[in-house]
């Protein structure tokens, strides 16, 4: 959970004076001031949040009465849902990035419908629902004023246009630009990285090469705002566009370091099988409320979770393995299992405000338990780090482990070692067992057959 | 000739003659507002024949239903 302030505001939602969000007896509130009251009532009282929340895009909340502890600027007290994992933008792959986009753009044009405009557009409202994107702030609506521009629509082409067009032209690794800009990708600095040709997309020209010029070139500028005003047909327009915009963004996943992992290691079929029953067993004795899958590639092992109904996280560092794994996620339906990106040697740092407005990943944890699978010679030889921080850091993030030691016999070791001198006399299975035991119980273990390989069930002490 | 279509004009030519630079530190919240209410005839336009070819499109498969 995000960090609190001393009463209990979360230290995301400071900005917005229409309500702030905040913790009592470990349940997520959220405030609505006086100032916003006639939006909310609007909101409410118009049918969008019905109508909103019948088509799974807004968040479902109940009003709390009675209003113990409000303040004098509170109106209502409302409980949204429960997201049982946030997630940021910089750890969605491009057809993460490109549904929330077009979520968002669906959200604007039914609050048209009902007489309302939102007021942000940021990517951070939108979160991953038993699979499917979810608008959370429910503050995010004012009364749409004919005449008025879309006051949103600079932080959707930051927070949604530029990365994903920055992705889709240039380089898939361009959404990690929100972590260095948390508002989105200023768009100059989008227009200046995007290929020349672009500068002939119908599309792009406008949202993004013009749209950039023209903050420079009224960056210094008065403008009397009160004369200009655009239709409400324009307005429309202008959400069309952006919607043809980003609906025709592609990116297609290359046979990237990992994509076809599975077909490329060492395991015969019958030992592949055997691993998933050990794995399906071990989960069976835990029995978690929460998995988290690291290195988990396609997440054909975190199906093995998630198909038991347990909310599975799926965590690779390759962009093509996490965007084919979200693929099959929408097209199978599934809503138990979230893929996300993380680099694990360098994961999700605070970033924000006093460095608190989004939290690392580590402080998003620790969860029930992990599963570890092929995982460890990447951390212990790719990445040179010690067996006894690697059994530090597993215990800091889980209660339970599923972990598999790959010795270096192992061919897939091997080719690591291929190609970097052999400093790792202490990568043993004996050492493995010795450091792990510092912080965990090694409650059983199973040999994969046909390699020699061994998989733990390791429960914290 | 309209003020708009000369912003328009003029902000089109920058894009293809200047651009390399980046500031990402200007306040862009002016020109994000100028730059809708330029657009907007183009996109409003463009809507309106959207909505008005989607008419007689409905019109034409009303008329002549496929036979299946």
């Amino acid at each position: 959970m995000e960090k609190l302030e001393k009463n209990n505001k979360i230290l995301s939602s400071f900005r917005d004076p229409s309500g702030f969000l905040f913790i009592r007896d470990d349940l997520l509130y959220r405030q609505i001031n006086l100032k916003y009251k006639e939006d909310y009532d609007h909101l409410m009282s118009s049918g969008l949040y019905s109508a909103l929340v019948k088509e799974g895009l807004l968040i479902p909340h109940e009003e709390i009465i009675p209003t113990e502890g409000m303040d004098d600027i509170a109106y209502k007290i409302i409980k949204p849902e429960n997201i049982s994992f946030i997630s940021y933008p910089y750890e969605w792959s491009f057809s993460q990035l490109k549904d929330a986009a077009l979520t968002t753009l669906k959200i604007q044009k039914k609050a048209i419908e009902f007489g309302m405009s939102l007021k942000d557009a940021s990517a951070y409202n939108i979160q991953f629902k038993k699979g499917r994107p979810v608008l959370i702030d429910t503050l995010s609506f004012e009364k749409y004023k004919e005449g008025e521009p879309w006051v949103a629509y600079k932080q959707f082409c930051q927070h949604f246009l530029a990365p994903l067009a920055l992705m889709s032209h240039k380089n898939i690794c361009l959404n990690r630009l929100f972590q260095l800009y948390i508002d989105g990708v200023p768009l100059d600095l989008a227009s200046s990285l995007l290929p020349f040709s672009t500068r002939f997309s119908l599309s792009l020209f406008p949202h993004i090469h013009l749209h950039a010029k023209s903050q420079k070139h009224f960056a210094n500028k008065s403008v009397n705002m009160t004369r200009r005003k655009i239709s409400r047909l324009a307005f429309l327009g202008i959400i069309d566009s952006l919607e043809s915009a980003i609906k025709k963004m592609r990116w297609k996943p290359m046979g990237t370091e990992w994509a076809d992992y599975y077909n490329i290691t060492n395991y015969s079929s019958t030992a592949f099988q055997q691993k998933k029953e050990i794995v399906a067993n071990f989960l069976d004795k835990i029995g978690p409320t929460q998995v988290w899958d690291l290195g988990a590639n396609d997440g054909f092992f975190s199906r093995i979770a998630s198909q038991k109904g347990i909310p599975t996280i799926s965590f690779d560092i390759d962009p093509s393995a996490v965007e084919k794994n979200y693929l099959e996620c929408v097209a199978n339906g599934e809503d138990s299992i979230l893929p996300l990106l993380l680099d694990l040697t360098n994961p999700s740092p605070s970033i924000g405000w006093e460095n608190s407005e989004r939290d690392s990943w580590l402080k998003r944890g620790p969860v029930d338990a992990v599963l570890a699978l092929a995982l460890v010679h990447h951390l212990a030889i790719s990445n040179n780090v010690p067996l006894r921080k690697i059994a530090a850091f597993f215990s800091r993030i889980c209660f339970s482990l599923i972990i598999e030691f790959v010795p270096k016999t192992d061919s897939q070791v091997q080719k690591l070692l291929s190609t970097r001198e052999d400093i790792f006399p202490n990568y043993t299975q004996p050492a493995f067992e010795r450091e792990f035991g510092k912080y965990f119980t090694l409650e059983l273990s199973e040999k994969v057959s046909g390699s020699d390989r061994v998989i733990y069930l390791m429960r914290k002490r | 000739m309209n003020k708009g279509l000369i912003l328009f004009l003029f902000l089109s030519f920058s894009v293809f003659v200047f651009s390399k630079e980046a500031y990402a530190y200007l306040d862009a919240g002016t020109g994000s507002y100028v730059i809708q209410v330029v657009i907007a005839f183009i996109f409003g336009g463009l809507l309106s024949v959207k909505i008005f070819w989607n008419r007689i499109k409905g019109f034409l498969t009303n008329l002549f239903p496929r036979k299946d």
